[in-house]
C-alpha cells in the first residue's frame, strides 16, 4: 500500500474514535469509551508502523510523498489542499505521538475510572491526538495552522477538564490565548512566505525559497521570526511560557501526553520542518538558539526551587524543550529530534509516576509533604527513578545519548555557540540536581503518614482539595473522582509505564555515535540538503561531549544526594544565604507579574475607559445625541404648526385658499 | 432544473403568506408564514444547487428585467450572481428558524409580529436581489419599517428610546444615500438616457470630484448600517432591547446589506473615489476592530459582548473590502456569510442561557451550566470557536483571506488588525467560560436544550462545520464575480503603489 | 337678471359662514355655518348654470347637497359621541391631536 494511504489511516482512526466516543457517550457502558479510544490510537500506531515500513522499502531519494484529499482553499493565487506529506520526519513524529499516546490512554483508563467525565475525557484525548497527527502530517502551512489551532483547542478543553475549578478554567484560558498569539504569528509568517514564493505548500515554498531569498533577506528573517513566535507559544519557550506550569491543573495523563511528549514538541517539529528557511536566515536561527538556551537555564533554576511535584516536572519539560529548540536551531536536527523521542519516553514516565505518587497522597502535590515511599511503592519507585536518571543524563541511559549529543554539536559550531553550549552544560548540572532532588524527596527519607499506611496495605483517603488554593473540590459531581489510583494496584497503569521505562533505558541504542547511527540515518533524506551537514562533529568529539555531560550528571546527582540525604542542615543554610535568589526562583523570575502589569491590566483599563468615557460621553452623547438632536430641532418648526386646534386649522385653510385665489386673479389680469 | 426560479416569487413569498395569514386565525396563520419562510429556504437551496460556476451565459442568473418607471430610467431588475447568491441563502437560512422561534415563543400580538418579520424578509431579499440602484434604495429603506415596529412594539427595557435612535440614525444615512443615488444616476447620464441599472452605471464614467462626495454619502449610510466606529451609537440600546428572533436577523443579515452595498455599488461604480478614500476606510476598519474587541471583553452582558464583537467583525469585513484586493474582498464576502452563520446560534444560545439563569442577562449571574446541559455546552463551544475564527472554521478561511489581501499592500494595517484576532479569542472564550464553567450559581436549574432550541441552533451549526471542512464550496462560486467588482478600484490602487509595474489581472 | 347680484349674494353668505366657523366655539354652530358656506357655493353654481344655459351647475349643486348631508351625519355623530362621554362641547378643548 501507498504510504500516504497509511497516512490517511493514521489520521482517520483517532478521528473515528473521537466521533464514536463523543456521540455515544451516553450509551457506552463503564470503561468501554476508554478501551475504544485506546484501540483507535493503537490502530493509528499500527498504521504509522505500516507507513514506516513502506517508506523504508523505497529508495532513499524518493521518500517524500504527498497525498491529497481535496481542494480546501483555492482563490486569488492562494492554493492549499487537504494534503499530507509523508517523509521520514513526519513518520517519526507520527510514531512517537501515536505510540506514547497509546500508552497514556491505557494509563488513563485506570487513572480516570471514577471520574464522571470519563467518556468526555477520552473524546477530548482522541481529538487531541488527531489534531497533533494532523499537525505533523500537514503538507502546507494552512493545514498546519488548522492542526496547530485544533491542538490548542484540545489543550484548552483538557486543561480546564475539571471545569468546576476556578484555577483550572483560568489556566485553560491562559493557555488558549497564548496559543492564539502563536497562531497569529504563524499566519503572518505564512503570508510573508506566500508573498515571496507564491505558494503555501512545503514542497514549493522550500524549493523556491532558495531562489527567491538571499541569505538573511529581511522578509525571510521576519517570516522565520513569526514562525518562531508560533513555535515558542506552543513549546512554552520564553517569553510565551507562562501557560505551561499553570497547565498542570489538568489531570496527570493530560500533563503526560500534552505537556511532555506531544504538544510542546510541535514547535521543535516546526523548526525542523522549516529548516531550509532557517538555514537561509541564520539570524532567525540564532534567535531560536538563544531563546532555547535562555529557557533551558531559566526553567532549570525554577525547577530547582519549586515545591509542587508536577510543576517541577513541568519546568523540567520547558528546560528540555529548550535543549531541543537549541538543537534544531544549530542544525543538529538528528540530535534535537532524538532528544524529542527520548524525552517523550522519560517525561511521560515521570508524569505517570508522579500521578501514582499523587494518588497515594490522595491529591496532595507538594514535595514538602512527601517522603519515604520507597518501600510502599516499589514499582513506581523503580520506574520513576529510571525516568529521573534518563532526565539527568546518567551515562548509558537514553537521555545521556540525546541531550549531550545536542551539546556536543553546539560546542562544535564554535564561536558564540560555544557559550550557549557551556550554558547548556551548566543547566545539565542543575537538571541532574533537581532530578535527584525529586527522587530523594519523594522516595527517600523518613516515611510520611501516607507511605506508612500504604506499607500496611491501606491506601490513604483524603478529601480532594485544589492543590493551589486548598479549596475543597466539588467531587459531588464526580470529578475529580473520589477514588485514588496508584500504579501498584492497577495493571493498565503498569502496562503503560513498564514499556516506557524500558525505552527510557535502552532507546539510546538508536543513536550511539559511531556505532549505531540508525536514527540519524533514517532522518537523512529529510535533512540531506542541509548546509550544515558538514559541520557535524566527528565521533570522537561526540563522545567527548557525551562524557562531559555524563560527568556533570553524576556531579549533579551526587550533589543532590549530599544536600538532601547526607547533610540536610547544609541545605537549609544554603537557602538562607541565598534567600533572595531562592525567592526569585520560587516566583518564576516574576514573569507572570510582569505580564499582568504590562499587558493584562492596561487592556482591562482601556476597556473600562472605552466603556465609560468613549461610549457614553462621546459616542452616545455627541454623535447619536447630536444627530437625534439635530433632527428634532429641524422638525420642531413643523411640529409647532400642529396645535390640535380646529379653528387654527380652519383659519390656515381659508387664508391659504384666499391667497391662492388672489394670486390667480392677479396673474389673470 | 425542471422549473425556472422567478426571483420575484422568492422575494414576495413571505409577504404574500403574511397577508394571507392576516385573514386566518392566529393559530393557523403563523404556520402559513413559517411554511413560507421554509419555502424561501427551499428556493435558496435550489438556487445554490443550480448555480454552476463554470457555466457562463452572462454575469447574472435568474434574471428578471421589467420596465418600471421608464421616465426616470428605473427598471425592475433582479438577478443573482456570485456576490449575492450566498447572502440570499444566508437570509433564507436564518429567517426560517427566526420565524419558527417567533411562531412558537412570541405570544403577544403574534400575527402582527409575524407579518413584520415576513415583511422584513421580503425587503432584505429584495435589497440583495436588486440590480437597479433605485430599486435597491427602495428595498433598503423598506427594511427599516418592520424593524421599527418590531423593536418598538415588542422590545424590552427602554425600547422606545432604542427604536427612536435606531430609526433616526439609519434614516439620516438612508436619506443621504438617496441623495447620492439620485445624483449618481443623473450625473452619470450626462445628458443622455437616464438609467439606474447597475450594469449600465458600471459602464458609465463619472468625474473624480463627483465620485468623491457621492462616495461619502453612500459610505455614511452603509457605515451606519454595518455599524462601524464611530457610527455605532445605536447598537447598544438596540441590542439590549430587541426580542431574540428580531435580534438574530438584525445582527446576522441586516448588517450585511450595508457592506454588500460597498461591494455591489461603491467599488465598481466609484472606483476613483474608492481608491482615494482607501486609507480612511482602512483606518476606520482597523479602529473598529480594536475598539469593538477591547469593549467586548469589558462587558458584563452577554448580548453586548456579541454586539461589540459584531462591530469588530464588520471592521474586518470592511478591511477586506477596502484592501482592494481579490483575496481580501472574497474573504470579506465569505465573512459576511460566516458572521451571520455564527451570530444567529449565538443569540439563540444567549436567549437559552438567560432563560435558564432566571432571566439574568449579566455574565456574573451565570455559571457552571455545562454540567446539566452538555449538549448546549457542546454547541456553544463549537459556535464560540467558530466566532473567534479558530482555524478549521470557515471564519478562519475568511479571515486569512482578508489578512492576506490586506498584507499585500497595507502590511501595517493588517498587522494591527491581527491583534484583533487575539482579542477575539479572549472575549469569546471568556463568555463561554463564564456561562458554562466554574461553579453553578445558586438558584439556577439549567435544563438541556429543548426541541425548538435544537431546531434553531443545530442546522446552522452543521452548516458552519460543513463550510469549515469544505470552504471551497463558497469560494468557487464567488471568485469571479468578486474579482470583476474589485477590479476597477484595485487596478487604480495597484497603479498608485507600483507605478512602474503594469498590473495584469 | 344680472348674474353678478347672485354671485355677490353668494360671496356674502360665504363670508358670513366662514366668519362663523372661525369664531364660534360650539361644534353645532360650526356645522351650521359650514352649511351656510356650502349653500353659498350652491347658489353660485346655480347662478352660473342659468347664465351659461346648461344644467352642469345644477347637477353639481345636487352632488354638493349629498356631500353636505353625509358630512352633517358624521359631524352630528361626533357631537353626540362627545356628549355621551361627557366631554365639553367646545372645539378649543378638543386638541389632543397636537404634534
Amino acid at each position: 500500500m501507498n504510504p500516504t494511504t497509511y497516512g490517511w489511516l493514521v489520521l482517520g482512526f483517532p478521528l473515528a474514535g473521537t466521533l464514536v466516543v463523543a456521540l455515544g457517550w451516553r450509551v457506552l457502558p463503564g470503561r468501554l469509551p476508554g478501551w475504544i479510544a485506546s484501540g483507535a490510537i493503537g490502530l493509528s500506531f499500527l498504521a504509522a508502523l505500516g507507513m514506516l515500513f513502506e517508506l523504508i522499502d523505497r529508495p532513499e531519494d524518493s521518500r517524500a510523498l504527498v497525498g491529497t484529499a481535496f481542494n480546501y482553499l483555492d482563490t486569488g493565487g492562494m492554493e492549499a489542499d487537504l494534503s499530507i506529506l509523508v517523509d521520514p520526519l513526519s513518520v517519526f513524529m507520527c510514531l512517537v505521538v501515536s505510540g506514547v499516546s497509546f500508552l497514556i490512554h491505557l494509563y488513563s483508563i485506570s487513572y480516570m475510572t471514577s471520574d464522571r467525565g470519563f467518556a468526555r475525557f477520552f473524546a477530548y484525548l482522541n481529538f487531541f491526538v488527531f489534531s497533533m497527527l494532523l499537525l505533523v502530517l500537514a503538507a502546507n502551512f494552512v493545514l498546519l495552522i488548522v492542526g496547530w489551532a485544533f491542538v490548542g483547542a484540545a489543550s484548552y478543553l483538557l486543561i480546564s477538564f475539571w471545569y468546576r475549578r476556578a484555577t483550572a478554567t483560568a489556566a485553560g484560558i491562559k493557555a488558549f490565548v497564548i496559543n492564539v498569539i502563536g497562531d497569529v504569528g504563524l499566519v503572518i509568517g505564512a503570508f510573508l512566505l506566500f508573498d515571496a514564493t507564491g505558494a503555501l505548500d512545503y514542497v514549493s515554498v522550500f524549493e523556491r525559497a532558495g531562489e527567491v531569498f538571499g541569505s538573511n533577506d529581511p522578509q525571510l528573517v521576519a517570516a522565520c521570526l513569526m514562525i518562531l513566535v508560533g513555535a515558542f507559544a506552543k513549546s512554552a519557550q520564553l517569553p510565551l511560557h507562562t501557560w505551561l506550569p499553570d497547565a498542570m491543573e489538568g489531570p496527570t495523563p493530560v500533563s503526560a501526553l500534552i505537556h511532555a511528549a506531544t504538544m510542546v514538541t510541535a514547535g521543535v517539529y516546526l523548526i525542523a520542518r522549516c529548516h531550509p528557511l532557517f538555514e537561509l536566515a541564520p539570524a532567525a536561527a540564532d534567535v531560536g538558539a538563544i531563546i532555547g538556551t535562555a529557557t533551558l537555564l531559566f526553567a532549570a533554576t525554577v525547577a530547582m526551587a519549586a515545591t509542587d511535584l508536577k510543576r517541577v516536572i513541568a519546568y523540567s519539560t520547558m528546560s528540555q524543550i529548550g535543549y531541543m529548540v537549541l538543537g534544531v536551531s544549530v542544525a543538529a536536527y538528528g540530535a534535537g529530534l532524538f532528544h524529542l523521542m527520548t524525552h517523550a519516553f522519560f517525561k511521560a514516565l515521570l508524569f505517570m509516576g508522579a500521578g501514582s505518587v499523587i494518588g497515594a497522597m490522595s491529591g496532595v502535590q507538594s514535595l514538602d509533604r512527601m517522603g519515604g515511599f520507597r518501600k510502599a511503592m516499589p514499582f513506581t519507585f523503580v520506574t520513576f527513578t529510571v525516568g529521573a536518571l534518563a532526565l539527568a543524563g546518567f551515562p548509558l541511559f537514553s537521555g545521556f545519548f540525546s541531550k549531550d549529543e545536542i551539546l556536543a554539536y553546539t560546542l562544535n559550531r564554535g564561536g558564540g555557540y560555544a557559550v550557549l553550549g557551556l550554558v547548556g552544560y551548566v543547566a545539565a548540572l542543575i537538571t541532574a540536581f533537581y532530578a535527584g532532588r525529586m527522587v530523594f524527596r519523594v522516595f527517600f527519607g523518613p516515611a510520611v503518614v501516607e507511605a506508612r499506611e500504604l506499607e500496611q496495605g491501606t491506601l490513604h483517603h483524603g478529601e480532594h482539595a485544589n492543590p493551589a488554593t486548598g479549596e475543597a473540590e466539588d467531587t459531588d459531581v464526580g470529578f475529580p473522582g473520589p477514588e485514588h489510583h496508584i500504579a501498584e494496584r492497577e495493571w493498565p497503569m503498569k502496562a503503560a509505564m513498564a514499556p516506557l521505562a524500558v525505552l527510557a533505558v535502552v532507546a539510546g541504542v538508536l543513536g550511539i555515535p559511531g556505532v549505531t547511527d540508525t536514527f540519524e540515518h533514517f532522518l537523512e533524506p529529510t535533512f540531506e540538503e542541509s548546509r550544515f551537514a558538514t559541520t557535524a562533529p566527528g565521533d570522537g568529539e561526540e563522545w567527548l561531549g557525551l562524557a562531559a555531560g555524563g560527568v556533570f550528571a553524576l556531579v549533579g546527582l551526587g550533589a543532590a544526594y549530599y544536600y538532601l540525604l547526607r547533610n540536610p542542615e547544609l541545605r537549609l543554610a544554603t537557602r538562607k544565604r541565598f534567600a533572595r535568589l531562592h525567592t526569585f526562583f520560587v516566583n518564576k523570575w516574576y514573569f507572570d507579574e510582569i505580564f499582568d502589569a504590562g499587558i493584562v491590566r492596561p487592556l482591562r483599563r482601556s476597556g473600562q475607559f472605552g466603556r465609560t468615557v468613549v461610549e457614553s460621553t462621546f459616542v452616545q452623547g455627541v454623535i447619536v445625541g447630536g444627530t437625534v438632536g439635530l433632527v428634532r430641532a429641524g422638525t420642531s418648526f413643523a411640529r409647532s404648526i400642529q396645535t390640535g386646534e380646529l379653528r387654527a386649522y380652519a383659519a390656515l385653510l381659508l387664508l391659504g385658499m384666499s391667497g391662492l385665489v388672489l394670486y390667480f386673479l392677479i396673474v389673470a389680469t | 432544473m425542471p422549473f425556472t426560479i422567478h426571483l420575484s416569487l422568492v422575494i414576495f413569498l413571505p409577504l404574500a403568506a403574511a397577508l394571507i395569514a392576516a385573514f386566518l386565525p392566529a393559530r393557523i396563520g403563523r404556520w402559513v408564514v413559517v411554511a413560507a419562510s421554509f419555502g424561501v429556504l427551499g428556493y435558496a437551496i435550489a438556487m445554490l444547487v443550480d448555480f454552476d460556476p463554470n457555466v457562463r451565459d452572462g454575469p447574472l442568473r435568474f434574471v428578471t428585467d421589467e420596465n418600471w418607471i421608464s421616465e426616470l430610467g428605473i427598471r425592475y431588475q433582479l438577478g443573482v450572481d456570485g456576490l449575492n447568491l450566498f447572502l440570499i441563502a444566508l437570509t433564507a437560512l436564518l429567517w426560517a428558524p427566526a420565524t419558527l422561534w417567533s411562531a412558537v415563543r412570541m405570544d403577544e400580538r403574534r400575527k402582527l409580529f409575524m407579518f413584520h418579520m415576513a415583511l422584513g424578509e421580503t425587503a432584505v431579499l429584495g435589497a440583495f436581489c436588486a440590480q437597479d440602484l433605485a430599486l435597491f434604495v427602495v428595498f433598503f429603506d423598506l427594511m427599516l419599517v418592520p424593524f421599527y415596529f418590531l423593536i418598538g412594539g415588542w422590545g424590552t427595557g427602554d425600547r422606545v428610546r432604542a427604536t427612536t435612535r435606531f430609526v433616526i440614525y439609519t434614516l439620516v444615512g438612508s436619506l443621504l444615500m438617496l441623495a447620492g443615488a439620485v445624483a449618481l444616476g443623473v450625473i452619470a447620464a450626462d445628458g443622455g438616457e437616464l438609467s439606474f441599472s447597475f450594469a449600465v452605471l458600471e459602464q458609465r464614467v463619472v468625474g473624480e470630484g463627483t465620485q468623491k462626495w457621492i462616495f461619502l454619502l453612500f459610505a455614511l449610510a452603509f457605515l451606519v448600517k454595518a455599524p462601524l466606529f464611530p457610527f455605532h451609537g445605536w447598537v447598544v440600546d438596540t441590542y439590549r432591547s430587541t426580542p431574540t428572533p428580531v435580534l438574530v436577523v438584525l445582527s446576522a443579515v441586516l448588517s450585511k446589506v450595508g457592506v454588500y452595498g460597498f461591494l455591489r455599488i461603491v467599488l465598481p461604480i466609484l472606483p476613483d473615489a474608492s481608491e482615494y478614500f482607501q486609507e480612511l476606510m482602512l483606518v476606520l476598519a482597523v479602529f473598529s476592530i480594536l475598539y469593538g474587541s477591547v469593549l467586548a471583553f469589558s462587558q458584563e452582558e452577554a448580548r453586548l459582548v456579541v454586539a461589540y464583537s459584531s462591530i469588530a467583525q464588520l471592521g474586518f469585513i470592511v478591511l477586506g473590502i477596502f484592501s482592494l484586493d481579490d483575496k481580501g474582498a472574497q474573504g470579506a464576502l465569505m465573512q459576511m456569510v460566516n458572521h451571520g452563520l455564527v451570530v444567529a446560534p449565538l443569540f439563540f444560545i444567549i436567549a437559552v442561557l438567560s432563560a435558564r439563569a432566571g432571566s439574568a442577562v449579566s455574565l456574573e449571574r451565570m455559571g457552571g451550566m455545562a454540567l446539566r446541559a452538555p449538549v448546549l455546552a457542546a454547541f456553544f463551544l463549537v459556535i464560540t470557536l467558530a466566532t473567534l475564527a479558530m482555524p478549521g472554521s470557515p471564519n478562519f478561511v475568511g479571515e486569512i483571506l482578508i489578512l492576506f489581501g490586506t498584507f499585500e499592500d497595507n502590511l501595517v494595517y493588517g498587522l494591527v488588525a491581527s491583534t484583533g484576532v487575539v482579542l477575539a479569542a479572549v472575549y469569546m472564550i471568556r463568555v463561554f467560560q463564564r456561562a458554562m464553567h466554574n461553579r453553578l450559581v445558586p438558584g439556577d436549574e439549567p435544563v438541556d436544550l429543548g426541541g425548538l432550541e435544537l431546531m434553531a441552533i443545530v442546522p446552522v451549526t452543521l452548516v458552519v462545520v460543513a463550510l469549515g471542512v469544505y470552504p471551497q464550496l463558497m469560494l468557487d462560486r464567488t471568485e469571479e464575480t468578486v474579482a470583476t467588482k474589485v477590479e476597477p478600484a484595485g487596478t487604480l490602487a495597484a497603479e498608485r503603489l507600483h507605478p512602474e509595474i503594469s498590473v495584469i489581472r | 337678471m344680472n348674474t353678478s347680484w347672485f354671485v355677490v349674494l353668494s360671496a356674502f353668505i360665504f363670508c358670513i359662514g366662514a366668519a362663523g366657523v372661525l369664531t364660534r366655539r360650539s361644534p353645532l354652530v360650526i356645522l351650521l355655518c359650514l352649511e351656510l358656506m356650502l349653500n353659498a357655493g350652491n347658489l353660485a353654481l346655480i347662478a352660473f348654470s342659468r347664465m351659461l344655459g346648461n344644467q352642469d351647475g345644477q347637477v353639481f349643486a345636487l352632488i354638493v347637497m349629498v356631500v353636505a348631508a353625509c358630512e352633517v351625519v358624521i359631524g352630528l355623530g361626533i357631537i353626540v359621541a362627545m356628549y355621551r362621554r361627557r366631554l365639553p362641547i367646545d372645539v378649543d378643548a378638543m386638541s389632543e391631536l397636537r404634534g
